[in-house]
């Protein structure tokens, strides 16, 4: 069954902004700015895997710094006391929570994944079935984090097959 | 009244009784479970008035939590706090009887839009 792509990088923005207003920015001082530098380099990422009538993976990624600033601003604690643990279970729960809105947005039929946290660039992970096909790119205070969606080529390829 | 919050994150575990505090809901006992067998456990051990809980946790999803207590004759008042929403599994809630589903990420507002009525 084809597929058509129903999140965009408009609709990551939204949810990404639902997540800035709730959790790491409710003030409103420091929104995620966007500057759609797809080049920007990270030095940590967590994922979701999504199945069934859209299979591919939702990645979320940011400088450790920023990492910290959203570990600190969900726990409700310093930056500086925000341990290795705390780091890696934000990482994770900003995948699920990414990922668990872009699910509500596919067709029905999905499975999520548990997350997937690695503290190492994005660039250390390659997802050698899929490939980007939209992402959110910006800056929090200078720091920069992103959110992507790689869409399984088998996924792409029924798609074509239908056109 | 005591409150169950069950999910396997221990960030979301935090963040919701935070936000239970800010909403004004801060002075009831809080009880947590990590996953889906626990949350069971607890809610018949603990016996709680109010259960949050998250969908997908490992052991046992939230659903077949609530499930099982129905099954059971518990009919405590039990809802989702899931960053997954689709229109089939709030079917689900709903048939299995769950009193509310919340969509992560949430605020304080709608924490006590949901739960001043049966917290008060």
């Amino acid at each position: 069954m084809s597929v058509d792509v129903v999140v965009n990088e408009d609709d990551l923005a939204e949810m990404v902004e639902q997540v800035w207003v709730s959790y790491l920015d409710p003030e409103g001082v420091s929104p995620l700015v966007p500057t759609g530098d797809e080049a920007q380099t990270t030095e940590v990422h967590s994922s979701v895997s999504i199945t069934g009538s859209w299979t591919g993976h939702v990645v979320y990624a940011s400088s450790t710094a920023a990492a910290r600033r959203a570990a600190a601003a969900f726990l409700a604690m310093e930056d500086g006391e925000v341990s290795q643990d705390d780091l890696s279970d934000v990482l994770g729960e900003l995948a699920n929570i990414v990922g668990g809105n872009v699910k509500a947005m596919l067709p029905p039929g999905c499975f999520l994944s548990l997350p997937q946290v690695v503290l190492a660039p994005e660039a250390t992970t390659i997802y050698p079935s899929a490939e980007r096909i939209t992402g959110l790119y910006g800056t929090w205070d200078g720091e920069p984090v992103s959110v992507s969606m790689w869409q399984s080529r088998s996924d792409l390829k029924k798609e074509e097959d239908t056109e | 009244m005591k409150i169950l919050i069950a999910d396997d994150s221990r960030v979301m575990r935090q963040i919701v009784t935070r936000t239970l505090r800010q909403a004004g809901f801060g002075d009831h006992d809080l009880v947590e479970a990590a996953d889906g067998q626990q949350a069971l456990d607890l809610a018949t051990a603990e016996k709680p008035d109010l259960v949050i809980s998250d969908w997908n946790m490992p052991e046992m999803t939230g659903v077949e939590v609530l499930r099982k207590l129905r099954a059971a004759g518990n009919g405590v008042k039990f809802g989702f706090v899931t960053s997954e929403s689709t229109p089939e599994m709030q079917q689900q809630a709903e048939a299995a009887g769950a009193a509310f589903f919340i969509v992560k990420p949430f605020t304080a507002e709608r924490f006590d839009e949901v739960f001043s009525p049966i917290l008060g």
